[in-house]
């Protein structure tokens, strides 16, 4: 993991009470979370700030023995989400959040420039296909979790270039572009 | 299927495809579980003899370990045939449904062509009557012919009176040469011997034969 130099800087483990100085930090952490999830492939994180198919522990710097509060945290992750930088995974809790180091618009662009370039037009294709079969290797959608494929490929929907297909349990299961 | 108002339509033959693509993807994951899994245990296993490195041949835990990888290995093996059975039925399918296209493609240009060549039905008819038409065409044509070669027997009779004429013009002539000696000579012969020639060049208007040379030179030479 490469983290930018600003990681290493004590201050920014401890809320500042300066506001503007505040806003600086909490952009800076929300960009250290966007890079590295980026960097990794992380896709989800819970509302304590732990990142859900990884153990990384972004918050605590052992190198520099500093560690953010886990109401400092929460802060950040508010402010992400009102940023639209994170989006609650389910619509009934807000326990769990996708990260957006894209956003829904160009992730939903991005698959369907997928679908144009593999020829998947006009017929069915899964979702596992889509985010694990083995022609997305790849691309950066590659390993994306399910709600998260499902937020945007509704947006194709409503760009009326798709339908989603529900299984017996009205889980989204595929989709067909058009 | 869920989303009214969506304009695109879900048949049933997406829905049989999506049944495959699905047995598909489970395949898929299958075989992906089982290659780590032999991956891992594979690692196990070498982990194993270096601890062991004596009597690895008779330790049973290896040997079964080395078992088990051989069936999850033969398992891989059918699993991935099965799916590019899958495979092969799913593009078998999409060709079947480009095919279809086709044959309607087919089918379409050909009741236009039908439709057309209805527009041809009478077109027997019509040759006949152009053909009619064109003898009737030929008979007039004849009948013209005829008209000229009358005018041609006209022009004869008009060659046969220029003849005439021109005997006659002849004559006069003739008679004016015969004449001539009778004329009251001039005395000087030799000047008149000189011209001569002259009068010699002229004398073929006199004759019809050098006439029709005359008038025959143009026309080579054109």
């Amino acid at each position: 993991m490469e983290f930018p130099p600003i990681y290493s800087f004590p201050p920014l483990y401890t809320r500042q009470p300066n506001a503007v100085i505040r806003n600086k930090q909490i952009d800076s952490w929300i960009d250290i979370i966007l890079s590295i999830s980026k960097q990794q492939s992380l896709w989800e994180i819970d509302s304590q700030g732990n990142f859900i198919q990884q153990s990384i522990s972004l918050f605590e710097n052992k190198d520099i023995d500093r560690t953010v509060s886990p109401l400092f945290i929460k802060e950040i992750l508010q402010r992400m989400v009102k940023t639209q930088k994170l989006v609650a995974r389910d619509d009934m809790s807000d326990s769990t959040y996708c990260i957006l180091w894209k956003n829904l618009d160009s992730w939903a662009s991005l698959m369907l420039e997928w679908f144009e370039t593999t020829n998947k037009l006009n017929q069915v294709v899964t979702i596992y296909e889509l985010t694990s079969g083995d022609e997305s290797i790849g691309w950066e959608f590659h390993s994306m979790p399910d709600p998260l494929v499902s937020k945007c490929l509704n947006l194709l929907v409503k760009r009326g270039r798709a339908t989603m297909l529900k299984d017996e349990y009205n889980k989204y299961i595929a989709i067909k572009v058009v | 299927m869920g989303q009214k108002g969506s304009k695109i339509k879900i048949t049933e033959q997406d829905k049989a495809v999506l049944q495959l693509k699905q047995s598909k993807d489970s395949i898929h994951k299958y075989t992906r579980r089982t290659s780590d899994l032999i991956s891992h245990e594979k690692q196990e296993l070498k982990i194993l003899i270096q601890n062991n490195p004596k009597n690895y041949k008779e330790n049973k835990k290896i040997r079964f370990l080395l078992k088990r990888v051989h069936y999850q290995e033969h398992l891989l093996d059918q699993a991935s045939d099965q799916l590019i059975n899958l495979e092969n039925m799913l593009s078998n399918i999409e060709f079947k449904l480009v095919e279809k296209q086709f044959f309607e493609g087919l089918k379409n240009g050909n009741s236009i062509l039908t439709k057309l060549n209805k527009e041809f039905a009478n077109v027997d008819e019509v040759l006949d009557d152009m053909q009619e038409q064109m003898a009737y065409q030929d008979e007039i044509n004849e009948t013209l012919a005829q008209h000229v070669s009358g005018v041609n027997d006209y022009e004869d009779e008009i060659d046969k009176e220029l003849d005439a004429m021109e005997n006659e013009l002849m004559g006069k002539q003739k008679q004016e040469q015969e004449a001539l000696p009778n004329m009251p000579s001039v005395g000087r012969l030799p000047e008149l011997e000189n011209t001569k020639p002259k009068v010699g060049d002229f004398t073929p208007v006199k004759s019809p034969a050098n006439k029709e040379q005359q008038g025959q030179e143009p026309a080579l030479l054109a």
